[in-house]
């Protein structure tokens, strides 16, 4: 028997985690994945596409070859960045954008979307 | 690994180490409380202190020699492996308060002093393994890392229930770095980095399947049930493309399009990329029906 299975909750992570604490760890494994997939790029392609690829390229290919080295805190803090900026980015179209609600399945509105 | 005291990568590796230790310690005070419950007051005093001591010294002694098996070609892959279903497993959720059948009451001392070393091994084969593969070889990083965890879960294990009970994030987290120690210990494999090195884009491709294996009790239970066959789906997929590119090494065959020159070469790249498309509305197919019958047989016995 693991320790953590003492507490129901821990035992059950995965139900009863909070949507903070599950969109950072889901930041950290996009950092992970990104970080892989800079890890999986090959270096050469610069060299063989030189200025054109950079020109037409939007940084993006760029940013995850530097994560490829990144260790373990450095994908930590970078999820978690991400994860507020995730978090602030909801709390700011949230306050200026109504979401829109699905109207009830057995509604007789004709378009399924209640504003 | 160099060790470079304070930077990142050792920092990181430490971390690793005592989450993945705190994740999946075994709750050596509830066997330690079932092996020496028959034993008279006096000696459950001594059982305690000898018992945690011999199941801290076996466990330095098992990580030690984990980072030296792992230096063995082809250990590190299936360890690898390992940690990918143990991931798996710690996210997997629980059903009920289990108690250990590795605990029985022991009525000598050094009855009850074996069976606790013993237990603790037997459950910490899996922590073992883990904390190898994340020391990247180093042995003084193994020692650094039970130094500051072991502590922690003998006399603050109610601490660390506290935390995940307060924070059950922390369990997800232990089980995507668990997964990502599987990748690294996949990539650095011996007999795979040099195949590695030559197909770079297969990394991203085990990357991505090691989490979607590892991690598929957490995103399983966010889908609906409609799109719940992405759990098969998208690790066979994965395996799939994967499988053309082992098999392009092995045979050497051609399977890039844009390389192809003969016949046989573009039905293959085709066969690639649409041949999985009846093998999978086949598994939604034969899923439906068991689905179907599984509602009538509940329906019939009401």
């Amino acid at each position: 028997m693991r320790l953590i299975h003492r507490s129901p909750r821990a035992a059950n992570a995965v139900r009863t985690v909070s949507p903070s604490g599950e969109l950072f760890v889901a930041s950290v494994v996009m950092c992970m994945i990104l970080a892989a997939f800079g890890d999986a790029v090959d270096p050469t392609v610069f060299g063989e596409l030189g200025l054109e690829y950079a020109i037409f390229d939007l940084g993006g290919e760029f940013s995850v070859l530097a994560m490829r080295h990144w260790d373990l805190l450095q994908l930590l803090l970078a999820g978690s960045v991400l994860a507020t900026g995730i978090m602030v980015l909801r709390i700011v179209v949230g306050a200026f954008y109504q979401p829109l609600e699905p109207a009830p399945p057995q509604g007789v509105e004709k378009v399924p979307i209640k504003l | 690994m160099d060790i470079d005291f304070f930077s990142a990568g050792f920092l990181s590796a430490l971390l690793a180490i005592v989450l993945i230790d705190l994740v999946l310690a075994g709750d050596n005070a509830l066997i330690i409380g079932l092996v020496a419950r028959n034993l008279p007051k006096e000696s459950q005093n001594k059982v305690i202190f000898w018992g945690t001591f011999g199941a801290i010294a076996i466990r330095a002694f098992m990580a030690i020699i984990v980072v030296y098996i792992l230096a063995v070609p082809g250990f590190m892959l299936v360890g690898g492996l390992a940690l990918v279903w143990i991931a798996r497993k710690l996210l997997t959720p629980e059903g009920g308060n289990e108690e250990s059948h590795l605990a029985k009451p022991a009525t000598t001392f050094a009855g009850a002093v074996r069976t606790i070393v013993i237990a603790d091994a037997v459950m910490g084969v899996d922590n073992v393994l883990a904390i190898g593969g994340a020391a990247h070889g180093s042995v003084l990083l193994i020692v650094l890392g039970l130094a500051i965890s072991v502590p922690i879960i003998v006399w603050g294990s109610k601490l660390v229930i506290k935390l995940v009970d307060r924070y059950p994030s922390v369990i997800l987290l232990g089980g995507a770095v668990l997964a990502w120690t599987a990748y690294t210990m996949i990539i650095r494999e011996p007999f795979l980095a040099a195949w590695f090195e030559a197909h770079p884009a297969t990394k991203l491709v085990v990357a991505v399947l090691i989490f979607s294996i590892s991690l598929a009790p957490w995103y399983s239970e966010r889908l609906s049930p409609q799109l719940k066959p992405l759990v098969v789906l998208l690790p066979a997929l994965l395996l799939w493309m994967l499988a053309f590119e082992v098999a392009a090494s092995a045979w050497k065959v051609q399977v890039d399009y844009l390389l192809a020159t003969t016949e046989g070469e573009y039905i293959l790249e085709g066969l690639r990329w649409i041949g999985w498309v009846p093998l999978a509305a086949l598994f939604l197919w034969v899923r439906e029906q068991f689905l179907l019958r599984n509602r009538r047989a509940a329906r019939d016995t009401r």
